[in-house]
């Protein structure tokens, strides 16, 4: 080819690129101005669709979207207390084995049709009676006998053993009967197809995958229109992308800011920072005590942890304010046990067992017990003369768990422990943890409003019966027979001050036992366009959550369009700007052409 | 981490290679020459094919050394019973045993059934197919730029060595070739995105976007431009280092020489008589390219949110989703390899010293 044409072609070709780019420029926000009849909450959103299916879903995300799409018997409120959904009352039998809901009168699925009775008894059979949704839930599933609907506004659901807190808590989202059961397997992806038929608030319309979720009102929704015509989950890989898009007003609410995110958006114009008491705890699991359930040890933990004075003395050798302060920029609670201060009645505080950080109180405690220092300052084990000598494992993506590792280090060396620290990658860590082969790691988790789950991670029944670490239900392996005889007592109460006392019971026998160090309870921040969106409900009521809501999406649903001018577009200058650039690199182009075809005209 | 002009990674096979289609029709070749063809391409092709099954295999194994149970992924959120974790894994496919995996994994893989995502719940092939045009647009276009770019700047930096032009390009495009993607893609972001408000954040499309081709087009372009800016600005440099070197080589020879001997100008010569020769060492880097453009670019889809393949290797990477990792790991590697291959074709055609050898 001749080269010489080959340069102008591409000089040609970049022109018209550039023109393109400019064009765009221009054009795409006329593109996006006609759209604003409709108004759309934007909310960044990074995780993946697992499923739409509301019986096998995990992930966040889609417990959002099918809360939204469905509704429950029972509502949880924005203090998390149960309220009224679907069914109007509810009545436990004497025995506590059968529950009776009226269900409301009126309520329309968002296709038109009446939801009735047979509609929730539906539902409730296949968690009893399709195999793969019984197993996907069989921890609830399980429990469930009979389902029944006598008549259009009666529901009688039948227990093999009273549970009161699952029937109230968990989240078993109504679906349509006369959509599901056009399906030959409702446990497929059959049932889901979009738009998804539901009686809540806002109902899923088109997802493409990891670029948007659509979710449009419900303009017959029982408890009332929603503010907002429609709500987008739109996908942000990073945050700080997420944060930039906020502050151009193309998202309206982000949330998993961190501290120096959340300070750069305070105080902006038109943004209203959330900072929330948060459900999740972090905490460090000890590796005290690898048994099965028929007694036989497994892993490598250090014979020392078994010790509860060690143990102990550790703990009292952390000073948690200081970590929520230098760690988390003061952004959440020292913990004292599983359950956050957000759920304010199952929370304890510590009472009188409360220990206070106190590193020579520690040291004491451990020179009593006979653990004496040896040359190197390095505490031995009485008998044997071990060592005390520790692994310390943290996750390798968490910045916030290194900077946690370096406090507790410095506080335990005092204590006279070798310390050795490690990051590792987190599945590696969670097969090791699982295996036993570690003295201290990271753990961490949501806490949801009925902490029976949590709980139960520290029951004897979930002891492993194997040694290879595939059993994973036990955070590590505590079993104290007192412990379970109250879990089994809090799961029937009734009473919810009784139950809350005896909740609060199990979670000082883990605070005395010490099998983890609960370190502190991380707050939740997130950030909204507040020129766009005002009115959200919260939960707690008190300076709670938007999003992360459980239950119920009080936030979304409650928000309205705040009426204040839209993004007011991009200033002229801007424009001009990018005008004359173009018009500059154009003409530029141009004249470089035809002083080449000029030459070229002379050459010939 | 940056991206760099050469994919990353080993190879695997989808296919064999087509058999290429002999020679071409109403060239002359020497009886000599199409035995020694023949030889050249059977050497390259048996070649490739081994490269492909051995990344073939060793997919399977290399991603099951990550360590971590995926339904410590699935069950992140909430703690549930070993029933509920029995049920999960035999759902996925996790209770059967290795070799039956295996077998599954290379039957399934030779037949285009990639099997389900474990983060998606979908089949992967679904998966693919739909981000691959993403990844097209974006690395390739970005692709084009980048070569057209750096061929064009390489050729006069080489040809003025030491100017002023050279000394101003070669260090500008080694400042963007060393700076960090992710952070170039945020620099980017802030001042058009953020600043000026002139291009969209990230993602590829606009929820709210009519569905009339015309309007999802400009959309789509719109959202193309950020992404492309910081990946061309980012591997350009590659093409004009390589273009450069090669003009350099070329700049004493006689019939350069003869060439100005015969009165043409200076822009003539080079592009008339050095650039034609100095493409020549280029070929291979433009068929790795090509064959890069479906690999994507995975530091600049993440920065961008761009649905894309890139993207969706790292997500699975980090969930960890076994079975989307081997599949993108084997046409990762497939596309490289069919790409050399195509390379070292072409090469007989273009190079007389290999035919010669």
């Amino acid at each position: 080819m001749n080269p010489h044409a080959l340069t102008r072609r591409l000089l040609a070709a970049a022109a018209a690129l550039l023109t393109a780019a400019g064009a765009l420029a221009v054009t795409a926000p006329g593109a996006a101005a006609q759209e604003e009849a409709t108004d759309s909450l934007l909310i960044a959103t990074n995780q993946e669709v697992d499923t739409f299916n509301p019986f096998k879903r995990r992930f966040v995300i889609t417990y959002n979207t099918s809360m939204m799409t469905y509704e429950t018997l029972v509502r949880m409120g924005t203090d998390y207390e149960p309220v009224p959904g679907l069914a109007t009352e509810w009545e436990e039998s004497e025995d506590g084995l059968t529950w009776t809901f009226t269900i409301r009168e009126g309520v329309e699925w968002s296709d038109g049709e009446p939801l009735t009775a047979q509609d929730v008894a539906y539902t409730y059979n296949l968690l009893i009676e399709n195999q793969a949704i019984r197993d996907w839930n069989i921890d609830f599933a399980g429990n469930l006998v009979s389902a029944e609907a006598p008549d259009d506004t009666t529901f009688i659901l039948t227990l093999a053993q009273p549970s009161p807190w699952d029937v109230l808590t968990r989240e078993v989202f109504i679906v349509p009967e006369h959509i599901w059961s056009e399906f030959p397997d409702p446990s497929a992806d059959d049932a889901n197809q979009l738009p998804l038929v539901g009686s809540g608030p806002f109902q899923v319309t088109e997802y493409q995958t990891d670029e948007f979720i659509r979710l449009e009102a419900n303009e017959n929704y029982w408890d009332g229109a929603p503010g907002f015509d429609e709500i987008v989950f739109d996908y942000y890989a990073e945050t700080d992308a997420a944060v930039a898009a906020l502050e151009a007003g193309e998202v309206d609410i982000v949330n998993g800011l961190n501290p120096a995110q959340m300070e750069a958006l305070e105080g902006q114009d038109g943004i209203t920072v959330n900072n929330a008491q948060g459900r999740r705890y972090v905490s460090l699991t000890i590796n005290y005590n690898s048994v099965t359930q028929d007694g036989t040890a497994f892993g490598n933990g250090h014979p020392a942890l078994k010790d509860p004075v060690v143990r102990q003395a550790m703990h009292m050798a952390i000073d948690k304010a200081a970590l929520v302060d230098r760690v988390l920029d003061g952004n959440g609670q020292p913990a004292t046990s599983i359950i956050p201060e957000i759920f304010e009645q199952y929370h304890w505080d510590g009472g009188d067992s409360l220990l206070e950080f106190d590193i020579d109180a520690a040291n004491a405690l451990l020179d009593e017990a006979g653990y004496v220092r040896g040359d190197d300052g390095i505490r031995t084990m009485p008998g044997t003369g071990e060592r005390l000598s520790f692994r310390f494992f943290q996750h390798a993506d968490n910045t916030d768990y290194a900077t946690v590792v370096q406090f507790v280090t410095e506080w335990w060396t005092e204590l006279g422990l070798e310390i050795k620290p490690e990051a590792i990658e987190q599945g590696t860590l969670n097969d090791m943890a699982y295996l036993g082969e570690f003295d201290i790691a990271f753990s961490g988790w949501g806490v949801g409003p009925n902490p029976t789950e949590q709980l139960g991670m520290h029951t004897c029944a979930v002891l492993p019966t194997l040694t290879d670490g595939s059993e994973r239900s036990s955070e590590n392996n505590y079993c104290n027979t007192e412990f379970d005889r109250i879990h089994v007592r809090q799961k029937v109460e009734s009473d919810p001050d009784a139950r809350a006392l005896l909740i609060k019971e199990q979670q000082r026998l883990l605070y005395e036992d010490t099998p983890v160090i609960y370190l502190y309870y991380q707050n939740v921040l997130e950030a909204y366009n507040s020129d766009k969106i005002t009115g959200m409900v919260l939960q707690p009521s008190e300076g709670g959550m938007i999003t992360g809501q459980q239950g119920y999406a009080w936030s979304y649903v409650t928000a309205q369009p705040a009426g204040a001018a839209d993004d007011e577009g991009t200033p002229a200058w801007v424009w001009i700007t990018v005008a004359a650039a173009a018009v500059v690199v154009i003409a530029g182009g141009v004249v470089f052409a035809l002083r080449r075809r000029k030459t070229a005209d002379e050459r010939e | 981490m940056t991206d760099s002009p050469t994919p990353e990674g080993g190879a695997a096979p989808l296919h064999d290679p087509a058999p290429p289609s002999g020679r071409r029709p109403g060239r002359p070749v020497s009886k000599r020459s199409t035995s020694g063809f023949g030889r050249y391409l059977c050497k390259h092709i048996g070649g490739a094919a081994v490269s492909l099954l051995l990344v073939l295999f060793s997919s399977f194994f290399i991603f099951r050394l990550i360590a971590g149970d995926p339904i410590d992924q699935l069950t992140k959120e909430r703690p549930v019973s070993p029933e509920e974790r029995a049920a999960l894994r035999a759902e996925l496919g996790l209770d059967r045993p290795m070799w039956q995996q295996f077998w599954d994994y290379i039957t399934g893989t030779l037949t285009m059934d990639l099997g389900d995502s474990f983060q998606y719940r979908r089949p992967i092939f679904d998966l693919i197919v739909e981000r691959l045009p993403a990844t097209i647009l974006l690395s390739g276009t970005g692709m084009v730029l980048a070569v057209l770019l750096g061929f064009w700047i390489g050729t006069r930096s080489g040809w003025r060595q030491g100017s002023r032009f050279d000394r101003a390009h070669v260090g500008t495009g080694l400042l963007l070739y060393s700076a960090p993607t992710f952070w170039l893609g945020m620099i980017v972001i802030l001042v058009f995105a953020r600043y000026l408000g002139i291009f969209p954040v990230n993602g590829m499309r606009s929820p709210n976007t009519p569905p009339d081709l015309w309007s999802q087009a400009v959309d789509i372009g719109h959202h193309l431009v950020l992404p492309v800016l910081t990946y061309t600005a980012v591997v350009y440099a590659g093409y004009l280092m390589i273009m450069r070197s090669s003009i350099l080589d070329e700049i004493g020879n006689d019939y350069l020489t003869t060439a100005r001997a015969k009165g043409l100008r200076d822009d003539e010569v080079r592009d008339r008589h050095a650039v034609p020769n100095a493409l020549l060492p280029t070929v291979t880097l433009v068929f790795l390219a090509i064959g890069g453009v479906v690999n994507g670019s995975i530091v600049t889809e993440t920065v961008f949110s761009w649905p894309g393949l890139g993207s969706l290797f790292v997500q699975a990477i980090f969930y960890p989703d076994r079975p989307v990792l081997q599949a993108l790991f084997v046409l990762f590697s497939a596309s490289t390899i069919i790409a050399v291959l195509a390379a070292e074709i072409l090469y007989w055609f273009i190079d007389p010293r290999i035919r010669k050898s």
